[in-house]
């Protein structure tokens, strides 16, 4: 099936993409609002893909890990750094690999 | 622990007991079978996930930079509106494929990088500052595409790993040693009540020849 792309950040970052040509786009003001948009989005079949920018799932939380454990798989969704390129520290998925694998694993470039 | 299994000690719960063990200890090495495989196909997606991970975010910065280059020369506000005469239409692709029994999305997605004419704004009046701004955002938006898909894989086996490796342990450190302690207790028991039933023919035996 095909779907479309939903972007949720910035001013800059909506903007950019959506010059590239995602169809859905909202500009983060306030908290309830993005949450609104969000389980919109999720609950509409017909978006494929949601980017939302670190910054946003910074101040969504936890309410937004809760929605992204609830979704079924469609739509993905992928966290993106805003302009500045910022990221959290924290990163999720090695989290995850913490705790199924019960060790830090780092993957490394092989030969590097 | 034994107590945590209630058992009357007769041959036929033995019986029953010994088929159980038999069965748990075939469900946790297929298990753990399965565990195994996941790993391999957890760390296979992580290792690709490295590798598209720093490209995207590479081309996302340099789209940033470029858009930020678009709102100097020819103004945020222009921009904005270019943008809301753009086309938006991109589609992709998702199917679902399963990896050992575990839906995880296959993403497939057409050209993303599009011709200027295709973009929907009009050219005349539009600087090309903004035509570079557009293609590269829609190059790292084709790269996040496929970052999403391995990620979700990610996330999806994460998830299905978590679930197998508890299923283990349960089986490993809770179930089989309680059956097994069951069984020991069955087995303890049947053996004393024969000894008991020795003596008892013995005395019995004793008794009879001291009567005649």
């Amino acid at each position: 099936m095909s779907y479309k792309i939903a972007v949720i950040g910035d001013q800059e970052t909506v903007t950019g993409f959506a010059l590239a040509g995602a169809t859905y786009a909202h500009i983060h003001t306030t908290r309830e609002e993005t949450l609104a948009k969000l389980s919109e989005f999720f609950a509409s079949g017909e978006i494929g893909l949601v980017l939302i920018t670190h910054r946003v799932v910074e101040e969504l939380n936890p309410d937004f890990r809760q929605m992204l454990w609830a979704k079924r798989l469609i739509p993905l969704v992928l966290r993106i750094p805003d302009k500045t390129g910022y990221m959290p520290k924290f990163d999720e998925l090695r989290e995850i690999i913490r705790r199924t694998v019960g060790a830090e694993i780092m993957v490394r470039k092989e030969g590097g | 622990m034994a107590t945590a299994l209630a058992v009357s000690p007769t041959r036929m719960e033995l019986l029953k007991l010994r088929q159980r063990v038999g069965l748990a200890q075939k469900g946790h090495d297929l298990l753990k079978e399965k565990m195994d495989a996941l790993v391999i196909e957890f760390f296979e997606v992580l290792r690709r996930i490295q590798e598209a991970r720093t490209k995207a975010l590479e081309q996302l910065s340099v789209a940033h930079r470029a858009l930020s280059m678009c709102f100097a020369v020819v103004g945020t506000l222009e921009t904005k509106q270019v943008c809301r005469e753009a086309k938006r239409e991109l589609q992709m692709e998702i199917s679902t494929r399963h990896i050992m029994g575990i839906a995880v999305p296959a993403v497939e997605v057409g050209e993303v990088e599009r011709n200027v004419l295709a973009r929907g704004y009009s050219i005349h009046t539009t600087s090309s500052v903004l035509d570079e701004a557009s293609r590269e955002f829609e190059r790292a938006l084709k790269l996040l595409i496929e970052l999403s898909e391995l990620n979700s894989s990610a996330f999806a086996l994460a998830r299905e790993l978590e679930k197998t490796k508890r299923r283990v342990n349960a089986l490993e450190y809770i179930l089989i040693p309680r059956l097994k302690e069951a069984l020991k207790f069955i087995m303890m028991r049947l053996d004393e009540m024969e000894r008991e039933n020795f003596t008892r023919l013995k005395r019995i035996k004793a008794m009879l020849e001291e009567r005649e």
